[in-house]
């Protein structure tokens, strides 16, 4: 099957999907309660989409498509009310976070879904040991051209995203010294890393994907676990390296950051990407998942190193005009704060710290998930 | 010579040990039977009513160790029960209500149709609302099961052996008012039980967290420190007289609550949890004798199927208002069959008051050596249909 024709949307309009933990209120582990959950959310409807995940104690939600903060904000909010309220009279707690801090990838199991038992028949105990929660963030993109174009100019910016989302230090149960250790069971896929450095649709279609699909390897994009892949269905590039925050709140500022990102990249500024910008993508990528906001990265074109704070903030004076006309002022403000004062990742050690137990960091987590709950 | 025979004598606990443990593991692979209800068949059979082997149980010093372990699982039970979800779902809370008092009803009900007199009847109704944490958690724990089916029957179990100690105290007092005539000896003496039990177990759920916290051991795996402190303070229950599983579970409810000071605790306290239980299971087998249990197996039946479907009507009558579906609300009160007596023996030590049940209450010895087999099964039965339980990976 050739790869299907790149449908055209809306530039700059966004859709977020999050992987969220169920956890049990009991004893603070994961649950497998995605079954439970699942029935509950039926009754009702969902303001948004609801889907089981790969193991029965993960669920994935998802927005409609939205073209500016306040919207796709307001959704995620009525979004987490209702989880939170399913959770409550099935005693489990709702969470953002990269990784369950003392899960045992062992004890998880998998979803009653064929596709699901194929992936974990293939791929064995990485599948369970998938048991770890992102979010993508969709943005729409006029032809597959820009697509490409767009894809390969973030790719200086993937450390920021990182950075900011990161929110899994621990990881079955030991600190793991990184920011997000999450990343590293995705790379743990044949399939992940960054996609090749092809700028037209045509060619992506012709000279990769199709030889790819001749080798018998993949069969459809969803086989690529790129840090950002094209959705060509969809008519967007999907960015996959964000842990999920641990509030919604955080969500949406990551996404209209990107929205804003963006705007700023396709009026041509900054110099067109280059193959060689990618000489330095995976250490920067290793700095921003193990020191967070700390990590040094090199500038793909000066070759200078900086932090990846001062490398936010700098952008986010950049981008501010872009964001004033998007909407995003209040987005744009979240994420210099969460520069400035620190991720996820640093609040769970520091609950870690104070509350003396792993137990307590998720507790932690599922009250500041639902901070602000109606 | 008769020296030789002692040692022989002191063999028996470690014998019938040996043998629970290996028919529960052969039992568990081949026929898919709960290990405890092996180990409780085994501990039958083998006893002083049976085949004579093991002495009487509250005569030997395996009274103790059962003591400690029914400690360690009531609390880690205790540990388990999370109060704030009866809040936030106040229909678990009345669906247990409702539940008890249907079973209370159904049972006294069937009970008198059988000729008992109105106390006995009542007291056997008090018994019946009670699911036994015990047995529950364990098949829980061997099956690694998760889910609704799962955390009701734990909850409901936790929320009708409550209303069961209650309600049977009130009915103990009432009794031995009408033998002795003093209402002060008959309501002091269960009162101060569960006062004096229960305040150990609260003073141990404070002290412990806080003692951790100054030893700096939290970041460790909390499972020796638990377990130490849940024998220490069985024995010391067990000397003043007091109720030991009632202490466990009362410091394994404060504990929890208090859970952000603590570490983390494997399951079942990982492989003494295990050890324990073998002899524990074979204790609970080992009180039963077989003259009783064949006087009373018609009215027992009887009751037992009240229990059920008193049981069954309540809990998926608040099913779906619950949250969750018809189907998962009759699996929950199958799950809820195990009834042990032991427990709220223990619970209450009624022999010191002069009352003996097992003697009074005929059709209960009957009934617990029946749910001895059947109710972990139908326990296990439930959570498997649920979908609940593990797959298997072996």
């Amino acid at each position: 099957m050739p790869l299907e024709t790149f449908k055209s949307s809306r530039p700059l309009t966004l859709g977020v999907e999050l992987e969220l933990q169920l956890v049990s209120l009991s004893d603070f582990d994961l649950v497998e309660a995605s079954p439970d959950m699942l029935h509950l959310l039926e009754r009702k409807r969902f303001p948004g989409n609801v889907v089981p995940e790969i193991t029965e104690s993960m669920i994935e939600v998802s927005t409609d498509v939205h073209t500016n903060h306040g919207e796709l904000l307001s959704q995620l909010h009525r979004i987490r009310d209702s989880l939170v309220q399913a959770g409550d009279m099935l005693n489990v707690g709702v969470c953002g976070g990269g990784t369950h801090p003392f899960q045992r990838w062992s004890e998880r199991k998998i979803f009653s879904k064929p596709r699901f038992k194929q992936v974990s028949g293939l791929y064995g105990y990485l599948a369970k040991q998938f048991t770890v929660f992102g979010q993508h963030i969709h943005v729409g993109c006029a032809s597959g051209d820009d697509a490409l174009t767009l894809l390969h100019s973030l790719n200086r910016y993937i450390p920021h995203f990182i950075a900011l989302s990161a929110s899994s230090p621990y990881f079955q149960g030991s600190d793991t010294l990184f920011n997000s250790a999450r990343l590293n069971s995705v790379f743990a896929f044949p399939l992940s890393g960054r996609a090749p450095f092809l700028l037209r649709w045509e060619d992506f279609a012709r000279d990769y994907f199709e030889r790819m699909e001749d080798t018998g390897i993949v069969k459809s994009m969803k086989d690529f676990y790129w840090d950002i892949r094209p959705k060509p269905e969809y008519g967007t590039i999907e960015l996959r390296v964000c842990d999920t925050p641990l509030t919604v709140d955080r969500a949406a500022a990551l996404a209209c950051y990107l929205q804003a990102l963006c705007c700023y990249l396709m009026e041509g500024i900054e110099p067109a990407p280059a193959e060689d910008d990618y000489l330095v993508y995976n250490y920067n990528r290793f700095q921003a998942c193990r020191f967070g906001l700390d990590g040094a990265m090199v500038h793909p074109k000066r070759h200078e190193p900086v932090t990846i704070r001062d490398d936010v903030l700098a952008t986010l004076r950049l981008i501010e005009p872009y964001a004033e006309t998007l909407g995003a002022q209040a987005a744009i403000e979240h994420v210099r704060r969460a520069a400035q004062e620190g991720n996820d990742a640093s609040f769970l050690r520091r609950e870690r710290q104070g509350t003396g137990s792993p137990e307590g960091m998720v507790d932690a987590a599922i009250r500041r998930f639902r901070e602000g709950c109606a | 010579m008769p020296e030789f025979l002692t040692d022989i004598a002191e063999l028996v606990w470690p014998f019938s040990i040996a043998l629970a443990w290996v028919l529960g593991e052969l039992v568990h692979r081949i026929a898919g039977l709960p290990r405890i209800t092996v180990y409780a068949l085994t501990g039958f059979v083998l006893s002083h009513s049976q085949a004579g082997l093991l002495p009487l149980p509250g005569e030997s010093a395996a009274m103790l160790i059962a003591n400690i372990a029914f400690g360690l699982i009531l609390f880690e039970f205790g540990y388990r029960i999370n109060l704030r979800w009866l809040r936030a779902n106040p229909w678990i809370a009345a669906s247990g209500l409702v539940e008890s008092a249907a079973t209370f009803a159904a049972v006294f009900a069937a009970a008198e149709l059988f000729g008992m007199a109105a106390l006995p009847a009542m007291l056997l109704a008090a018994l019946a609302i009670a699911s036994s944490p015990a047995e529950i958690l364990r098949v829980v724990n061997e099956q690694r099961s998760s889910g609704q089916v799962t955390e009701r029957a734990l909850h409901l179990s936790a929320l009708n052996s409550i209303i069961a100690a209650f309600v049977f105290n009130i009915i103990v007092g009432l009794w031995t008012f009408q033998h002795s005539g003093s209402l002060l000896g008959a309501v002091s003496n269960s009162i101060v039980l569960l006062a004096v039990s229960g305040g150990l177990g609260v003073a141990f759920g404070f002290a412990v967290p806080g003692l951790l916290r100054r030893l700096g051991t939290l970041g460790r795996d909390a499972t020796i420190a638990f377990a130490v402190a849940v024998i220490f303070l069985c024995s010391i229950a067990q000397a003043l007289n007091m109720s030991p599983v009632l202490a466990a579970l009362a410091f394994g409810f404060v504990a929890r609550h208090r859970r952000v000071t603590l570490g983390q605790a494997q399951r079942n306290f990982g492989a003494l949890g295990d050890l324990l239980t073998v002899l524990l299971f074979v204790f609970i087998g080992a009180t039963l004798a077989w003259p009783r249990i064949a006087s009373g197996i018609g009215i027992a039946l009887a009751i037992l199927g009240a229990r059920l479907v008193a049981k069954t009507a309540a809990v998926v009558m608040f099913a779906r208002v619950s949250g969750t579906t018809w189907r998962k609300g009759l699996l929950t009160a199958v799950a809820l069959s195990p009834m042990s007596v032991l427990v709220l023996a223990m619970l209450v030590r009624t022999r010191e008051m002069g009352i003996d049940l097992m003697d009074q209450l005929a059709p209960l010895a009957a009934a617990t050596l029946f749910l001895a087999i059947a109710g972990p099964l139908l326990t296990q039965w439930a959570v498997k249909l649920a979908g609940e339980s593990a797959e298997k990976e072996e």
